[in-house]
């Protein structure tokens, strides 16, 4: 059987009430005008207002309910289906009830924040779509913690052979079992390559030394080349892993606080509004 | 040299185990090369780190080689090995001994830093997952949140209510309340800029929003607005009533909401006015208003507001349909043909012949809206002068006033025939000569002269040849006969003079905007024998040019607005509709009763 994506979820239920909403207030918008203009102070404004809101406590609700493994209402699958689909609905319902009106005010800020989130989201379900089989792609049989294991026998092996070559090799491959570092910062994890890696610098300096050796000395070169080029596919892999990590993990660095900053945001429209009625 | 080498090592629980080996050599070689005498097979050492020499003042001297060596602290110090002395070699430590007999150095060495081997030190490299780095889903958002609640809405809160305890000067239409800053923390709530109007207090939110959390009230907007009329008049209590069935929830805001641009607040859209009079028979049973939805479809012809004289003593309007000739027949009582005055031949005046213009007589007032009173001073006595002695073209009768035409004429020939005046008509009463006084009898003969002459004079004037060319009036035999009395002189009855001013008075039609068409285009006078016929154009040559709600070709259009106004009912019915904006005309009886203008005849 074919794999079902949370978009499919029951025969895209949430994107038929996501169509749905859409439709409905696109026809408010259109059929009930006020004499007054077509905003969000109107009869058809205060219920598409209404509607949004609530639209995005649920929403938000979803942050809490996908920590529940024990939820009563419905699975996290379909949560997810109906949080992508009617948060992408919000777009619409949001943009009628402003009535296509901008301004510099918390209003408009809101509205901003809000299709930030929308759109952080469109990214997270592009990574969460793609990335995954990017990292089977990367791994292939493997895991990050075979990895690590694979690179820790090669680091044995390598550090048995340098041991009784020229300082500058041991030097190399000494600075490569203890310099190679795999993710790190934030910025490290996301870039996913290291210009300076020392297993690189490993890799070179033994290749370009080839000529210095001889009999076993140059055998055990050979050997070594070979064990350092083996551990730079690794590492190099096992970097992409934790930067498909964090890309998976990043957005969500942006979706969840401009949520909580969209839920400050509207929560000033809606008292100020109120406030001065 | 003799060198006993002791190795120590630790077990698990750190207890020490030595083992001894002694050896010959020249130089102790330190390193990881399988040459060196002191072989230290760790890749944190140099394949030749160093070497030990015996001196030959039998003291140990070190020195690094490829690696380096810290000696006590000190690094790659060269010298001489003393007892107890430390040398940190990579991860070694090698501590010289007191000598044994037999030994030139005794050194115990012990691996104290041992290499993380394997996977764990792997691990140790590894740091993946961005929950490990600075990045904090909940620092963020928590400060973002905080951030946003505090500068968007705990801000302007506070310094809403703080500015709401100032005091409110007594004159509304000064702001003094307004705040220093032009921009308060609550220009974040604002949605829109103010109308022209409103933009002056600005900033002063709660001129309008008087009340945290309650929807602006008429009272505020009636603060300053106070002379707004009514949709219709309210003075009666079934007027009232009426008001409250067909506006039951209307509030000023309603129509007028602010934070809409300069020009935001006054609609101008049909559905104001068709909302409700489409179909008024359903809201209100009892109306007169016929249902109107569009201009071009189903507005009803107009209804001429005429002055109807001696209808009460201030006169009165009445309604009439335009359409009815038979009453929409003016009854100025002036006489006044348009055809004679508008002639394409041209019409006899003082100085010869002249051709003329409607603008010769219809003058635009101040705002461009409609027209100046025509005035017999202004506009016919330049031709119709009120002259009555051919001798003494200098003078002429007062116009206005039946009993002050008698007395000008009275005193005018009196003084002509007392003080002798040689006009050839005082002959009569005999010549004098200078100097000489005049008898009481010649006196008496001139008064009597004098009083027939201007009898004569006023019968002519009024009956036959001057006022009478205007005006419709009763003669004084006429007026004797129908009083049952003799007849008195000077007891000509001049029928009062009602004109009417505004004939469509429940609209506006700026006359200046339609500057680019002649006069003629509405107003067909050329033809027009008598002052009875109304040149007030119908509805078909408004609807020539002006379209409906919806946009028609070649068309200007025509909403309700175009021409009506809402606020209307603050003012008498037939009373011209003061429209917001516009100059306001004087009410209209009052003045033709007060200047009683006239309009001059042909000769």
């Amino acid at each position: 059987m074919r794999h079902r994506t949370i978009l499919e979820y029951r025969k895209y239920r949430y994107l038929k009430l996501a169509v749905a909403v859409v439709i409905v207030s696109i026809l408010a918008f259109a059929f009930y005008s006020s004499p007054v203009g077509r905003y969000g102070g109107t009869v058809t404004g205060y219920a598409l207002g209404t509607v949004g809101a609530l639209l995005i406590l649920w929403l938000m609700w979803f942050g809490i309910r996908k920590r529940r493994y024990r939820g009563s209402s419905g699975n996290i699958q379909g949560w997810l289906s109906g949080h992508v689909y009617l948060g992408t609905s919000l777009i619409v319902v949001a943009t009628l009830h402003a009535g296509f009106q901008v301004g510099w005010n918390v209003h408009t800020l809101a509205y901003v924040l809000m299709m930030l989130v929308i759109f952080s989201g469109f990214y997270g379900l592009y990574a969460y779509m793609r990335v995954p089989e990017l990292m089977t792609e990367n791994l292939g049989e493997d895991t990050l913690d075979s990895i690590i294991l694979k690179i820790a026998d090669i680091d044995r092996e390598a550090r048995r052979l340098a041991v009784g070559m020229a300082d500058n090799i041991n030097q190399v491959v000494q600075e490569s079992i203890e310099g190679t570092r795999i993710g790190g910062g934030a910025l490290a994890q996301m870039r996913g390559s290291n210009k300076h890696c020392p297993t690189a610098r490993a890799v070179t300096t033994i290749q370009a030394s080839v000529r210095q050796f001889k009999g076993d000395e140059a055998r055990s070169n050979k050997d070594l080349y070979a064990l350092m080029l083996r551990k730079q596919k690794l590492v190099e892999r096992a970097r992409a892993d934790v930067r498909y990590k964090a890309i998976l993990d990043f957005w969500l660095y942006i979706h969840v606080p401009l949520s909580l900053a969209l839920l400050a945001a509207l929560t000033a429209h809606i008292i100020s509004v109120f406030f001065y009625w | 040299m003799k060198v006993l080498l002791i190795t120590q090592t630790r077990n698990k629980k750190g207890q020490p185990a030595r083992t001894e080996q002694p050896l010959v050599t020249d130089v102790l070689l330190v390193g990881r090369g399988t040459d060196c005498k002191l072989y230290l097979p760790d890749p944190r050492v140099a394949l030749h780190h160093a070497q030990i020499r015996h001196g030959s003042d039998g003291s140990n001297y070190i020195e690094p080689d490829a690696g380096t060596i810290i000696v006590d602290g000190n690094i790659n110090r060269a010298g001489k090995l003393r007892p107890e002395e430390r040398v940190q070699i990579g991860p070694y430590e090698l501590v010289v001994q007191p000598d044994q007999p037999g030994y030139d150095l005794v050194l115990t060495v012990e691996l104290i830093e041992p290499l993380l081997e394997g996977e764990e030190e792997v691990r140790s490299k590894v740091k993946a997952g961005l929950q490990s780095t600075w990045l904090s889903k909940r620092v963020f958002s928590w400060t973002a949140g905080i951030l946003i609640l505090l500068a968007f809405l705990a801000w302007p809160v506070i310094s809403a209510l703080d500015r709401e305890k100032e005091p409110e000067t007594a004159n509304p239409m000064s702001f003094a309340t307004a705040p220093k800053a032009d921009v308060t923390p609550d220009a974040s709530w604002d949605v829109g800029p103010l109308a022209s109007a409103h933009a002056s207090f600005g900033r002063t939110c709660s001129k309008c929003h008087q009340q945290p959390f309650v929807q602006v009230k008429n009272e505020a907007c009636e603060d300053c607005h106070k002379a707004i009329g009514w949709h219709f008049p309210l003075k009666t209590a079934a007027a009232q009533a009426v008001h409250k069935e067909v506006f039951p929830e209307t509030r000023c805001v309603s129509c007028h909401r602010d934070h809409k641009g300069p020009n935001g607040m006054v609609r101008t859209d049909a559905s104001l006015c068709t909302d409700c009079h489409k179909d008024l028979k359903t809201r209100h049973p009892k109306t007169m208003t016929p249902d109107i939805s569009d201009f071009s479809k189903d507005h009803p012809e107009f209804m001429l507001s005429m002055v109807q004289p001696g209808v009460s003593s201030e006169g009165a309007i009445v309604r009439v349909p335009q359409k009815d000739k038979a009453l929409a027949k003016e009854n100025s009582s002036l006489k006044f043909p348009h055809d004679i005055h508008m002639s394409a031949k041209g019409i006899r005046g003082p100085d010869g012949k002249v051709k003329m213009e409607c603008a010769n007589c219809h003058t635009k007032d101040e705002a461009g809206l409609r027209f100046k009173p025509v005035t017999m001073k202004e506009h016919c006595q330049s031709c119709h002068s009120l002259e009555f002695e051919p001798k003494v073209t200098s003078r002429q009768v007062p116009h206005g006033n039946v009993a002050d035409v008698v007395t000008t004429l009275n005193e005018f020939y009196a003084q002509a025939a007392l003080a002798d005046t040689p006009i050839d008509v005082v002959v009569e009463a005999g010549i004098r000569r200078p100097g000489e006084r005049m008898s009481e009898t010649k006196r008496q003969a001139a008064l009597t002269w004098a009083t027939g002459k201007a009898d004569k004079i006023a019968h002519d004037l009024f009956e036959d040849r001057v006022c009478f060319v205007c005006h419709q009036i009763t003669p004084v035999a006429a007026v004797a006969a129908a009083d049952g009395k003799e007849a008195t002189p000077a007891s000509w009855k001049m029928a009062p003079i009602a004109i009417t001013q505004h004939w469509l008075p429940k609209s506006r039609f700026p006359h200046s905007q339609h500057s680019t068409f002649e006069c003629g285009k509405c107003h067909q006078v050329t033809g027009s024998k008598t002052s009875a016929d109304i040149a007030i154009p119908d509805i078909k040559s408004c609807r020539d040019c002006h379209g409906g709600n919806e946009p028609m070709r070649d068309k200007a259009r025509g909403t309700c607005e175009t021409c009506h106004g809402f606020h209307t009912g603050s003012h008498k019915a037939g009373v011209p509709a003061i429209i917001p904006g516009m100059n306001q005309p004087k009410p209209l009886l009052k003045q033709v009763t007060a200047d009683l203008p006239a309009a001059g005849a042909k000769k």
